[in-house]
Order: structure tokens, then sequence, then C-alpha cells
């Protein structure tokens, strides 16, 4: 199709097919919506999992390792599609938007009206201000290269100063049982959850250390290099399965 | 084809409606799944008992008892170097607001010694009324949920009456029920209308195929306006820079804050309260015949108290199988559901006398090893029983002995 029209020759829809266009742009992203509610929302609680679930475990290492390195895939592939395929700037702020209102649902309907655990203790973490700068980066760049390294790195740095003013009063200490915790660690210790002992936190272990007690910079750029390499991956993952074959027949 | 889906439609709903009819309380928690050799040879209940039963919401309640950790630990299972004693709930119709061990402030896991003897005490506090059946249990590193005895508990009252006041550490006394949300919501508000007006920004005009159209016939430079440039190149600043301003505000309203905490506990054992040295017992053979449900002990007892010795007891997995023929009283076991009144039965009753050994065939009998499905640890990889024998001297004073054996199985 794209070597039948030539500049020359376009000429842009009017009158009903203009309409029906624009009614199916409006079906199109209601369907993608609904798509990247369940599927993104699916893919981040299987890889994210209990960081995103629960306050008392956003550590200051891994959860800005894990929830970036994971939330920046489907995002990536879906800026392919509507990148390359219709200079639409949109893809990471659609794909994050739709993640969290999914989060939003779940939280609400399934761990707090269904199993009773109060909405402060499993409040979602954002990615907006991250899935923002992606898309304007890949706007501006027009570049694979320049987005994965430049907007990868700002997904991943941006993560946790954003949810700080979130999830900073959760870190204030009180005492308990002798010793201090913080107010998410008594969350943990007070809402009782069967499955979820304590010990199963993974809370600075291993080998990555803090260097002068400072765990989050480090954790932030570890994930800002590899997000570069897991924005590509998916950005190839979205040409690979993304099709506009439909369109041709048009 | 109408009055095929019709006849569908309606077999649907009968099948359904009849499910409806059935359905009913979840009673267990797979408590009994998890393999008996594990039940019976890690964890080891004792003297579990609930302050109350029936109560109302805010109001508080303690599971207290004691636990001896086996010696016979099973190779399969790992060691219980991170331990935490739970409460099966379904969600947090209570909530934990302390926990001892051995009598120390316990908020985290702890590592437990094989061999080692300690008491607990957890107190809950009613969140939502209604009836649930509630066990303490210990989460074991890697090796799974060994249930401690369950009771019924009712909890009455309005749930909007609970309230769980926390005192932070610069004194502010905090709701736990509603702190942070409404920071919370309000901050996903913030990126949220951001987001939107971004989305809305593009939304508004044509989009898949008029844009894919212009794409294709090479009008790239018509799709996105200067003026789309400039608001990214505005926003692409504005945003990290409200963000670390955001961070920089949080930090100074927030100078005292501290990163989560995973200790775990050093808690060390009470001095020996099962297997003390004073009475030993050593279990020469043991025998479970399936026809019967009775699990048959040869044991050699050396008591080395100054007072004549019954057994009164075995208790194996939160099952308790009692000697009928003991003079004194029983521990308390009306918490306990699964217990065999006349469960017990020795060839020889007699007292055994201070300074006496004695080798006697004791028979454990009941169908609890069934309905526990205890009896399936014939069939296990590892089918060595554990358990605890209480001995009682006149007085009523108490010996343990934590047993094992290898069992064998007889099938006719």
């Amino acid at each position: 199709m794209s070597a039948t029209i030539s500049n020359r020759s376009f000429r842009p829809y009017t009158g009903e097919k203009a309409r029906i266009s624009r009614a199916y742009d409006y079906l199109i992203l209601v369907l993608a919506l609904f798509l990247f509610i369940g599927a993104f929302h699916l893919h981040f609680a299987l890889t994210v999992g209990d960081w995103d679930f629960w306050v008392d475990w956003k550590d200051r290492q891994y959860w800005p390792l894990v929830t970036p390195l994971m939330g920046i895939t489907f995002p990536a592939a879906v800026q392919y599609v509507m990148w390359n395929k219709f200079r639409l700037p949109m893809g990471a702020t659609l794909c994050v938007a739709a993640l969290l209102i999914g989060t939003w649902v779940t939280r609400i309907f399934a761990y707090h009206y269904w199993n009773f655990f109060p909405i402060n203790m499993v409040l979602p973490a954002t990615m907006l201000p991250g899935a923002l700068v992606l898309d304007f980066i890949l706007m501006l760049s027009n570049s694979l290269t320049v987005t994965a390294i430049f907007g990868g790195a700002a997904f991943a740095l941006l993560f946790y100063p954003s949810n700080w003013p979130i999830f900073g009063m959760f870190h204030v200490p009180v005492e308990q049982g002798n010793g201090q915790v913080t107010v998410a660690d008594l969350f943990g210790f007070q809402y009782i959850r069967t499955g979820m002992p304590e010990y199963l936190r993974i809370i600075e272990r291993g080998t990555l250390r803090t260097y002068g007690q400072y765990a989050t910079p480090l954790s932030a750029f570890c994930s800002a290099l590899l997000c570069t390499l897991m924005y590509t991956l998916w950005w190839y993952i979205g040409k690979w399965f993304s099709t506009t074959r439909y369109l041709n027949k048009i | 084809m109408k009055m095929i889906l019709a006849k569908t439609l309606m077999s649907f709903c009968l099948v359904f409606s009849v499910y409806l009819m059935d359905v009913r309380t979840a009673m267990a928690h797979g408590e009994k799944a998890l393999e008996p050799f594990i039940r019976m040879r890690t964890i080891q209940w004792y003297d579990v008992h609930w302050s109350k039963q029936a109560f109302n919401v805010n109001e508080e309640i303690s599971v207290s008892g004691k636990f001896h950790v086996a010696e016979d630990w099973p190779i399969g299972v790992p060691k219980p170097e991170a331990s935490f004693l739970n409460i099966s709930t379904p969600g947090p119709v209570l909530i934990r607001t302390e926990r001892y061990l051995n009598g120390k402030p316990w908020t985290n896991s702890v590592a437990l010694e094989p061999g080692g003897d300690y008491d607990f005490k957890v107190v809950l506090k009613g969140r939502l009324p209604g009836r649930y059946h509630i066990h303490p249990f210990f989460n074991l590193k890697d090796a799974g949920q060994v249930m401690g005895p369950g009771v019924w508990l009712d909890i009455a009252g309005d749930p909007s009456d609970f309230t769980n006041p926390a005192k932070i550490i610069n004194g502010e006394v905090i709701d736990m029920e509603s702190y942070g949300f409404t920071n919370g919501v309000w901050w996903h508000a913030f990126w949220g209308i951001l987001a939107t007006a971004w989305l809305l920004w593009w939304v508004r005009r044509p989009l898949f195929i008029p844009r894919y159209r212009m794409l294709e016939a090479g009008m790239e430079d018509e799709l996105i306006t200067p003026q789309d440039k400039l608001i990214a190149k505005s926003a692409m600043v504005a945003v990290p820079v409200m963000v670390l301003a955001f961070n920089a505000m949080a930090n100074n309203n927030l100078p005292n804050t501290i990163p989560l905490q995973a200790s775990l506990d050093q808690i060390l054992p009470l001095p020996a309260k099962v297997n003390a040295g004073i009475v030993n017992v050593d279990t020469l053979k043991a025998e479970y015949r399936v026809a019967e449900r009775a699990m048959r002990f040869d044991l050699k007892i050396d008591n080395q108290s100054n007072a004549p010795l019954h057994i009164g007891e075995f208790s194996t997995a939160n099952a308790y199988f009692l000697n009928k023929e003991l003079p004194v009283a029983h521990q308390d076991l009306s918490d306990s559901s699964s217990v065999s009144e006349e469960g017990m039965s020795l060839d020889n009753n007699d007292a055994i006398k201070p300074g006496e050994q004695r080798t006697l065939t004791m028979v454990v009998k009941d169908g609890l090893w069934e309905s526990e499905k205890l009896d399936g640890l014939i069939r296990d990889a590892d089918s060595r029983i554990g358990g605890l024998l209480f001995l009682y001297d006149l007085t009523g004073k108490r010996y343990i002995s934590s047993i094992t054996a290898a069992v064998i199985p007889k099938f006719n």
C-alpha cells in the first residue's frame, strides 16, 4: 500500500469516510485500553508482584531495580507500534495509565473489599513521570538508540524520586517490640497475611550492597543501565509481533 | 438453533443452581495436606490455649502455648533458620498487635534450634465481625506451613468501630487504617491528570487510519507540529524538575526516615522442657496396623525422677491420644478438636517406679490416624513418626519426651 500512495496523490478523508475513520479510532482506543489494562497488569503482577502489592516490600534496593525494569517492557513494545506506524508519541503513557487503572481497580476491589486489607497498605506506585519522559524523548529524537539510552535511563532514574512523596511517610520509624520498625513494617506485622511471612521479603540481601549507606542511587543507576537493554529488547518484540496488514486492506 | 441455545442455557442454570444450594463455608486451610512426617517431626505443639473465643471488634485476645522443635528433624526439610509464627486467617479479620517468644517481644523471623523448647504468645485484636477458623502456625523458610491446633473464633460488633492508632517515633499518633491514603491518592491524581492531558492532546485529532496513510505518503512532518514539539520540549524539562523538586520537598518534610527493617530476631530456647534428662524414653519399634488404625510402640522408659510415673498422653500433629487409666487430670485440651479420649492402651498400666527401667508396649488406636491424614506416613519417602509422650506423677507434675522411630506398616 505504501508504494501506492504518493504525497501528490494523497487525499485526506472527508465526510462519511472521516466519520467512520474517527469511530474506528475510538473503537481501537477502547479495545487497546482494556487490552493493556489486562495484559500489562497481568505481566506486572507476575513479574514485579509483591514489590508493587505491599507497602512493606517497597525497599530501597530491589524495588527501584525491579519495578522500572519490568515496567518498561510493554511501553517499549507499544511505543514501537504507536510511533513507527502512526507517529503517535503516547505509547508509554497509555500503557502505564492503563496499568494504573487496572492496579487501582484490583487494589480496591480485590485487596480491600474482598481480602480486607487497608487500602493504604496496598497503594500502587506510579511510573507515569518516567512514561511521559519516555514519550517526549521518542517524539523529539525519533530514534530508538537515543530513546533506549536516555529514555530508558530516565524511566528508571525518575521512578524512586517520583514515588518518595507517596511512600516516604511509610518509612517513619515506630517503636515495636523493643526495636524500631518503619510504619510499612508495622503494616506487615499487624495485618496478617498467611502466605507472606516476614522472611519472604527480599530486603537488602545478596551482593548488591549499599555504598556509604546509599543504596537507592546505586540501584537506580543499575536499573537505568538494564532498562536501556530491556527497552531495546521489547521494542523489537513490538516490531516482531505487531502488524498493520489489516490497515493495508482498507 | 434457538431451541438448542435455550436448552443449553436451562441446563447450565440447573447445574449452577444445584451447585449454589451446596455452597458451604471453607472449613480448613489445607492443614492436613502437608506430608505427615513434616507435621509430626518439625514443630511439636502443646498447651495451646486461646484466652477467648468470642469477643468484639477492637477487643484484644491472645493465643499462647508451647512447642518443641523436634530433634529428629527430617533430612528433606531445610533447617528452621528463618521461621515466622503466623496466624491463619481469611485476610486480616484480626490484627496482630504483639507477639512474644520465650517472653521476649518478637517482631521479625527467628532461627529455631532443633531440640529447643519455646513458649509463645500472640496478642490479636478483632477487626471484622464473623466466625472464623483460626490456627497459629509456623511458616518455615523453604519448608512450608506447619499448623498448630485450630479453633473457631466469633467476632461480634460493627467493623466501622475498629481503630488502630500507632505512635510514630516523634510522638505523633497515626491511624493505621487511613495513614498516607489521601496523600497517595493526591499524587496519583496529579500525575494522572498530566498523563491524561498528554493523551488527550493526541487523541483529540484523527488517529490511526489517517495518520497511517499520511505516514505512508511521506507526510511525516505534518503529523508532528512545531507546537507539539514545543510542548514536548517544555514538558521534558518540567517533568524531571517537578519530580526532583517534589522529592526534595518530601525529604524536607520527612527528615527522619529509615529503610525497611529486615533483621532476624535472636531468641534462645528455654531450658529443656522436653527430653530434659529426668525421664528418658527410647522407642524400640513402631508398627502401624492399617486395618485397626493403630500405632504400636515398644518403648523403653528410664524413670530417673523421684516419683512413680504414669504414661498419660501421646500427641502428634495436633492429635491427642489419652490414657483413660491415668490417675490424675490430663492437660487442658478443651480447645482441641482432635482428641481421642480412650485412644491409648498399655500392656502394663502400673506406675513406673523411681529408678526403674521398663520396656512396655503402647498401642495408640483411633480413627484420628485416618481422619487427620496421618496414616499416609507409611507411604511417605520419610516414614518416621515423631510425637510427644506425656508422663505424670501422682501430683500431676508432667515429664515430656519427644519420641521418634521408623514405622513398619502391617497391612493385614
